[in-house]
This record gives structure tokens, C-alpha cells and sequence, in this order.
């Protein structure tokens, strides 16, 4: 994540197979492309950890509505990027650093000019605010939260709960499951924050609350949940202060 | 092996376009490989199916476009164009020349008529490694390709290119050979040809049955356009009645109205609604100043001094459907008028000639075609003669011409390899399959594409920007198949996509139905176990379900995340 300001940032791009062919690749040198069989296919975990492997921009390219070879694929892509980009907004990372560019084939200028676009896009937002040691601990965070049931679940039902409804009958309305999913955003990233901080040594609600920048009782409702699901123990009390240690998930 | 090469017995459900072309080209792949911009590529995997893809991008009547499952949205993927494209854009530098394909076996196959039929018979056996001799009576191998599709509508040199890719993998063919003349079945047999296939088409043009068919100035349709294929010199009229509905009669009346007829009429007995010619081919008739008359049969063509003056025509009304379907047409009585025309082209449908034939295969009954086949075999009543095309179904299309030499190849192979004709044959398993489920995120469009009819005249680096234009048009046109049939791993071979298939962890799944509702074709069920379930058969590898997976139980068998990882690595760390 760290870049020289003469050196052009790492761009990753995850390409749609059908979205363009090679002859229009000719791509500035910093920007990769992988192929993937639809851009609906990149899990948001993956795309966290991409960014965890040091790339500074990824830009995934699919289809524009409607013309998705698997219907709405670049929909569920759409999805997982607003969520992608709540959680980079969380982990510190400008969420312009991700983007999902849908294209048609009658209307484009070629790949080389999004791809220019968006390298420099990115070359303008320079290096990373955070230091390299907190900018991992929060993608970690971000990556096991996106990783874990509870936020992918949601993201799978989105379709089903905004435009059917959900297992008591009632619809959801766009806004509702956005607010939802701002909740459920903010508390998993909290959460496999403090499991990743705990991770490191044994430590108390208080520093967790500090590092967090949280209230200590937001914390503590955080770390009950947290071992109820087992997802970290009391290690051993130093003073009057419990101390929390982090339990292998799954 | 990827499901384009799979024999067409394994592969069951196919999309609308492929099932319901009686060649059964994949059509899916082939589209498919447009949208990416491969059009050799596409070109070769029409080849797979039939030997004729800029014929068949011309002239095929395109039953796949009336079967597109798009037509539920707005209109047909323009399949017949963009064959037609692709077929010309592997043209561009010069004929391709195809690879000979080694002699495996070493079983000669005779086969009578170089017409589509005969043609497609050859290519496939020889594909397979036959030695396989094409007998062709004209000077010329093509049949009604050559001889009776005018060349505005097919040129020449494009039956040339076709027939020379069929030369190329070793094919022979000996035009002027007459059979009942210079060939018979003994004699063949002699020879030690093993196999005969009969695909002499129907070369005779119908009659008229009406007084003054005799008269100077009255030539068959068929005989017409053959003659000026050959280069005769023929009498053009000045005023030229056509009698037919079908494309026949239509190609015979754009050709005489373009050798110089000053009015060029066709009559029809029926409506157009009924007429069997194109939509499209009646349209640009039109547009030539071809006048129509419908409702109209003659009843007598009326001669001065042994040439044709008129022809005097009844009119018909339009009674109840008959067996094929159409109404049928009942004349009305005291209708009787006059057409003052000095040229008569019937154009009312081919027979066989049955006097070429041998007398053993004529059917001995009356009603019926004259040759007796059985029609998923295509065998006769001698053992090792087979016999399809127009001279067993009666004159029909191309691309049924070609699905018939297809079936002939398989039952000649089978036949020489001592195998049971009749078991399992691709024909009677195909199951016609659309996966999209419903059109709520598609919204209705217009949208028309079709490839250039005129080619404009145009300097060299103009020419080289239109046809980049023309390449983008086609991808764009190619973008709107759906993609109806399962998989067609179309891209596999050629190393595009993975031909991939989600894979579920039995122990990790928990059951949520997430995977179900996400997967755009229904391939992934809950079974009895309450653990999520994929069927390969429909399963396209998109993996969207692999994304989602709220327990990441699924993966991929190819693409699986961990590969898609290691190519990160390995592009970050350039």
C-alpha cells in the first residue's frame, strides 16, 4: 500500500469473460487484468485480500444491465461492492479505490481508456493515511467479517428480502435493509477488530475500547456476543481487569 | 472434453436455436464466440456441424432464429447474419485450406449427387476416415446450390470455397459421371465401394397440366435458372408471368426481371400468407418492381403462331386447411381473365427424376414419394444403399439437406462397422431446454441487426474502419443471446473459460438455500438431506454461488478462489 508518488499504483482488475476481447487490452502496464467468469463471481473476501496483498485499486468489469450473460450477475456484483465499500470506509481505505464499472459493448471506448481513467483516479489519492500495521489489522478485520456468515448471508438474501420477503412474510424496503446492513457492517467489522487485536495478546475492554475508538460499553456488548459465539475467552485477570483472549474461529 | 465435442447422443438438453436446426449446429458456441470477438474460432465450430457456413449464412432459412428464446424480449438473435459475418471475415485473406484427414478405414463410400446432402455425407465420413468418392452428373459439384440459387443471392465462388474445404480433407469428387449411364449399383460394387448413398435431389420441375404448356416461351422455373447458371443464351420476354409461390419462383422472377424483363409478375393461388417463399426474399422481390397477383391459377396458356401470348387465369378462393396445412385454394367458376404476357416460367416445385434411378428402389405404390426410405436410417430396401435429401423427403431447404447427409454419415458408418442402426440415435433424444426463468430484469427493446446486403465501394482504409464497425456490430449482436441451452463450454477448448462446475462440501453446507436462489439457471437444488445439490448438466460455471456462499461450502472445480489468488500474486508481484 505503499506508494511512491512517481511510481504508478498497483491496479488490480477482475474482468467479466464476456465483457471485452483481447484485441482491445492494450492496458497501461500497472494494471492487471484477471479473468473471471462473471464480475458477480468475486467473492468480497477476495477482493479484501487483494487489497491485503497490496494492490492500490481494483476495478472490477462486467456487463451492463441488461445484458448479463447469467442474468444478474452484475447485479449481485453491484451488491457486494456497496457493502465492499461500507467496510473499506470502516478499515480507513478510500472506497474510490474500488470500482465497479458496468459497460456495454456498443458504447465503449475501448478498455484502455477506463483502465487509464481509473489508474489515475487512484494516483491521486496517493498513499494510504493509516500506517502499514493498522491498515492490515483493519482489512484483516474486514476481510474475516466478509468472510463469516453473518454478512454474507445478508448479502445473499438481499434480492430475496427487498423484492419478495423475508421467512415471516414481510418485505423489506430498500431503505430498511440498507440501514440494516450499515448495522450489521459496523458491528462485524468491530467484532473481528477486537478478535484480531486479541489475536496478538490477551487484552481488556478498556484498551479495546481505546484502539477502537469506541465506548468501552459498546465494547463490552460487542465481546459478550463474541463469547457466546465463541469467538474469544477470558485469559486471565491482571489486577481487577479481566483480559480477553481471541479463540481459533472455526 | 469439453461439451462441443461431446457426440450429440451424450449431450441431451439443447437450446431452442440447436434443437430445432435439423443440422443441429451449435449455434450457442458459436454466438458465443462472437460475443468475444473469435470469429475463426466460430467459424471452425460451425464446421464441426455442416461444411456450408457462408451458404448457409445466405441462404439458410434459418429455423434457429424462429425457435431464439429472445424473441420472448424483443427480437431474434440475427444468428443467419452473423454466421454469414464470420464465414466472410475468414474469407477476408483468401480461402482457408483445411488439413487432409488421414484414411482410418479403409471401406470405400460411393455417393450419387454432389448437392448439399451428398456433400455434407462425404464430409462427415470423411471425417471420420473413409475413403469417399462424390459422383456428380453436372460439370460442376454444388447441385441446386450451383445451379438453381441465383448468384445475387449465392455467389459462385462461394460454393467453390466450400465444396474446395470439402476437397481438402479428403474428399474426391468426379463430376460428369452419369449414374444408370456411365455408373450403376453392380458396378459400384465392383469397384469395391462398400456404401452408396443416393442424394440425387428432385432435378425435374413440376408441370403445369394445362393446355399450351408446349408453346414456345414456356420454361420451367428449375430449367430457367439452371440454364443461365450454365451460361445459355435464353429469349427473355418482355413481359414475364411466373406461377408458384415458393422461393423457387421468386429467385426465377428477380433473375428474369434482372436480365432485362420490363414487367415481371408472379401469380399465386393462394394468399400470401400462404406463400412457402422467405418473408424477407418476397419483400426484396418487391423492391425489384416485381408485381404480385394472388388468388389466381391459370387455366389455359394461350399461343399465336407457336409462341405464348397469354395466360388465361382463374380465380381462386381460399376453402378449408388441408394436410399441409394451408388453405386450400377452390376456383371460382366464370372467373376466367387474361394476362398478356410472352413469357411463362412455371415455378411450382421440383420431383425426382425417377427414370436416373434404379428400378429396384422405386416404391411399388402410387401415392407417396417415388423412393421409399426409412426415415431415421435413411435405408433402402438393398442392404448398404442409402438414400436422403430431396429425393427421400421431396424438396425442401438446404440446411434439411445437410442434417440428412449428417444422418446418412452415422447410419454408413454404423453399417460398415457392423453396428445396430437403429440404437440410440442422437435424432430422437433431443430435449429442447431455455433455462432463463423469467424476463422481469430485461426490459423490452428494438433492436435489428443483419448483415450488409451491398457492399459499398469503399478506399482501403475505409474499408478496414467498416469492417471494424461490422466486427463491433456483430459482437453487440452476439451480446443478446442468452445463452439458453446448459453449458456450452464453447470457450473451453480454446482456452477462454474453464468450462468450470461449482462443487458443494457436503460436511460445511448448512442448508440456507442461499446458493439456490442465486444461481441464474436452477442448477442447484436442496436435496433430501437438506444439503445444496449441483447439477452438472445445467451448472455454467458463473459462481456466483461460490461468491456468496454464506458458509463458503462451495467452490469451484477450476476457478476455485485460492487459483484466483495465486493469479493476484502473481500479477502484484510484476
Amino acid at each position: 500500500m505503499e506508494m511512491e508518488s512517481s511510481n504508478p499504483p498497483k491496479i488490480v482488475c477482475f474482468m467479466c469473460n464476456w465483457a471485452f476481447c483481447e484485441e482491445e487490452m492494450r492496458v497501461p502496464y500497472n494494471v492487471n487484468i484477471i479473468r473471471v467468469m462473471c464480475v458477480g463471481r468475486m467473492d468480497p473476501a477476495l477482493v479484501l485480500e487483494t487489497f491485503i496483498n497490496g494492490a492500490d485499486g481494483i476495478l472490477l468489469v462486467g456487463c451492463k444491465p441488461p445484458d448479463c450473460h447469467f442474468v444478474d450477475g452484475n447485479l449481485h456484483a453491484e451488491r457486494a461492492v456497496k457493502m465492499l465499500k461500507k467496510l473499506l470506509a470502516l478499515a480507513g481505505l478510500e472506497p474510490e479505490r474500488l470500482k465497479l464499472l458496468l459497460v456495454s459493448p456498443l458504447e465503449y471506448k475501448g478498455f484502455s481508456h477506463y483502465a487509464k481513467e481509473f489508474s489515475e483516479e487512484v494516483w491521486k489519492l496517493g498513499n494510504s493515511p493509516l500506517g502499514k500495521e493498522e491498515l492490515l489489522a483493519n482489512l484483516t478485520a474486514a476481510k474475516e467479517a466478509a468472510s463469516a456468515f453473518r454478512l454474507r448471508v445478508l448479502l445473499g438474501r438481499e434480492e430475496e428480502l427487498t423484492e419478495f420477503m423475508n421467512a415471516y412474510g414481510v418485505k423489506i424496503s430498500e431503505e430498511e435493509f440498507n440501514a440494516l446492513l450499515d448495522d450489521v457492517v459496523r458491528a462485524e467489522f468491530i467484532r473481528y477488530k477486537i478478535h484480531y487485536l486479541t489475536r496478538v495478546k490477551p487484552r481488556s475492554v478498556k484498551e479495546l475500547a481505546q484502539i477502537l475508538g469506541i465506548k468501552p460499553s459498546a465494547v463490552l456488548r460487542h465481546m459478550t456476543n463474541m463469547r457466546r459465539k465463541g469467538m474469544i475467552a477470558l485469559d486471565h485477570v491482571e489486577g481487577y481487569t479481566p483480559l480477553y483472549k481471541a479463540l481459533e474461529v472455526r | 472434453m469439453p461439451l462441443t465435442e461431446k457426440p450429440l447422443q451424450e449431450v441431451r438438453k439443447l437450446p431452442p436455436c440447436r434443437a430445432t436446426c435439423p443440422a443441429h449446429v451449435n449455434v450457442q458456441a458459436y454466438v458465443a464466440l462472437i460475443q468475444r470477438g473469435k470469429f475463426k474460432e466460430a467459424v471452425e465450430v460451425i464446421r464441426r456441424d455442416m461444411p456450408f457456413p457462408a451458404i448457409c449464412g445466405r441462404v439458410c432459412f434459418s429455423p434457429c432464429e424462429d425457435a431464439c428464446a429472445r424473441v420472448n424480449l424483443d427480437q431474434a438473435v440475427a444468428i443467419r447474419a452473423l454466421k454469414r459475418l464470420v464465414a466472410d471475415i475468414e474469407r477476408e485473406q483468401g480461402r482457408v485450406v483445411a488439413e487432409p484427414v488421414p484414411k482410418k478405414y479403409s471401406e470405400k463410400v460411393a455417393i450419387i449427387g454432389a448437392g448439399p446432402a451428398g456433400l455434407t455425407a462425404a464430409y462427415e465420413l470423411a471425417k471420420l476416415g473413409y475413403p469417399v468418392t462424390v459422383f456428380e452428373r453436372m460439370a460442376e459439384p454444388g447441385g441446386m446450390m450451383r445451379y438453381c440459387i441465383p448468384d445475387f443471392r449465392l455467389e459462385k465462388f462461394v460454393v467453390a470455397n466450400e465444396i474446395a474445404y470439402i476437397k481438402d480433407i479428403g474428399v474426391k469428387i468426379k463430376t460428369g459421371v452419369e449414374f444408370g449411364k456411365d455408373i450403376t449399383i453392380e458396378s459400384l460394387k465392383r469397384d469395391g465401394y462398400k456404401a452408396i448413398f443416393f442424394a440425387i435431389g428432385t432435378q425435374l420441375g413440376m408441370k403445369l397440366n394445362v393446355p399450351g404448356e408446349d408453346l414456345e416461351g414456356v420454361i420451367n422455373a428449375v430449367d430457367f435458372l439452371r440454364a443461365i447458371a450454365l451460361g445459355k443464351k435464353i429469349i427473355i420476354g418482355e413481359r414475364v408471368a411466373v406461377i408458384g409461390g415458393g422461393n423457387t419462383a421468386i429467385d426465377a422472377a428477380r433473375t428474369v426481371k434482372k436480365l432485362g424483363a420490363k414487367e415481371v409478375m408472379i401469380l399465386y393461388r393462394r394468399s400470401r400468407e400462404e406463400m412457402p417463399a422467405l418473408p424477407h426474399e418476397v419483400e426484396l422481390a418487391e423492391k425489384d418492381g416485381i408485381k404480385f397477383y394472388f388468388l389466381v391459377a391459370p387455366k389455359q396458356i394461350i399461343g399465336e403462331n407457336g409462341r405464348v401470348k397469354a395466360v388465361e387465369c382463374l380465380r381462386m378462393r381460399l376453402g378449408e386447411p388441408d394436410e399441409s396445412g394451408r388453405r386450400r385454394p377452390i376456383p371460382i367458376a366464370f372467373s376466367e381473365h387474361q394476362y398478356e404476357v410472352d413469357m411463362v416460367i412455371p415455378a411450382l416445385g421440383q420431383m425426382v427424376e425417377t427414370s436416373v434411378l434404379p428400378p429396384e428402389l422405386i416404391s411399388k405404390e402410387k401415392r407417396g414419394p417415388p423412393l421409399q426410405v426409412d426415415p431415421l436410417t435413411l435405408e433402402t430396401n438393398i442392404p448398404g444403399v442409402f438414400a436422403g435429401g430431396d429425393v427421400a423427403t421431396g424438396p425442401a431447404s438446404i440446411i434439411e439437406a445437410v442434417g440428412a447427409g449428417k444422418r446418412a454419415a452415422v447410419s454408413i458408418h454404423r453399417y460398415l462397422r457392423g453396428e445396430d442402426l437403429r440404437k440410440d440415435r442422437e435424432e430422437e433424444k433431443i430435449e429442447e431446454t431455455t433455462w432463463v426463468k423469467d424476463w422481469r430484469l430485461l426490459e423490452k427493446k428494438e433492436r435489428r441487426y443483419d448483415a450488409p446486403i451491398e457492399k459499398p465501394h469503399l478506399s482501403f482504409e475505409e474499408a478496414r474502419e467498416y469492417l471494424e464497425k461490422l466486427k463491433r456490430q456483430a459482437r453487440f449482436e452476439a451480446f443478446r443471446c442468452l445463452g439458453c441451452g446448459p453449458c456450452a463450454e464453447c470457450l473451453a477448448s480454446m482456452g477462454l473459460c474453464e468450462g468450470d462446475k461449482a462443487v458443494v462440501d457436503e460436511g460445511k453446507c448448512v442448508g440456507c438455500n442461499v446458493c439456490a436462489v442465486i444461481c441464474p439457471v436452477g442448477a442447484i437444488k436442496k436435496n433430501e438431506k437438506g444439503v445444496a445439490q449441483v447439477n452438472e448438466e445445467l451448472c455454467k460455471g458463473c459462481g456466483l454461488c461460490a461468491a456468496r456462499c454464506p458458509e463458503q461450502a462451495i467452490t469451484m472445480k477450476k476457478l476455485s478462489n485460492e487459483q484466483i489468488l495465486t493469479m493476484v500474486l502473481t500479477a502484484l508481484e510484476r
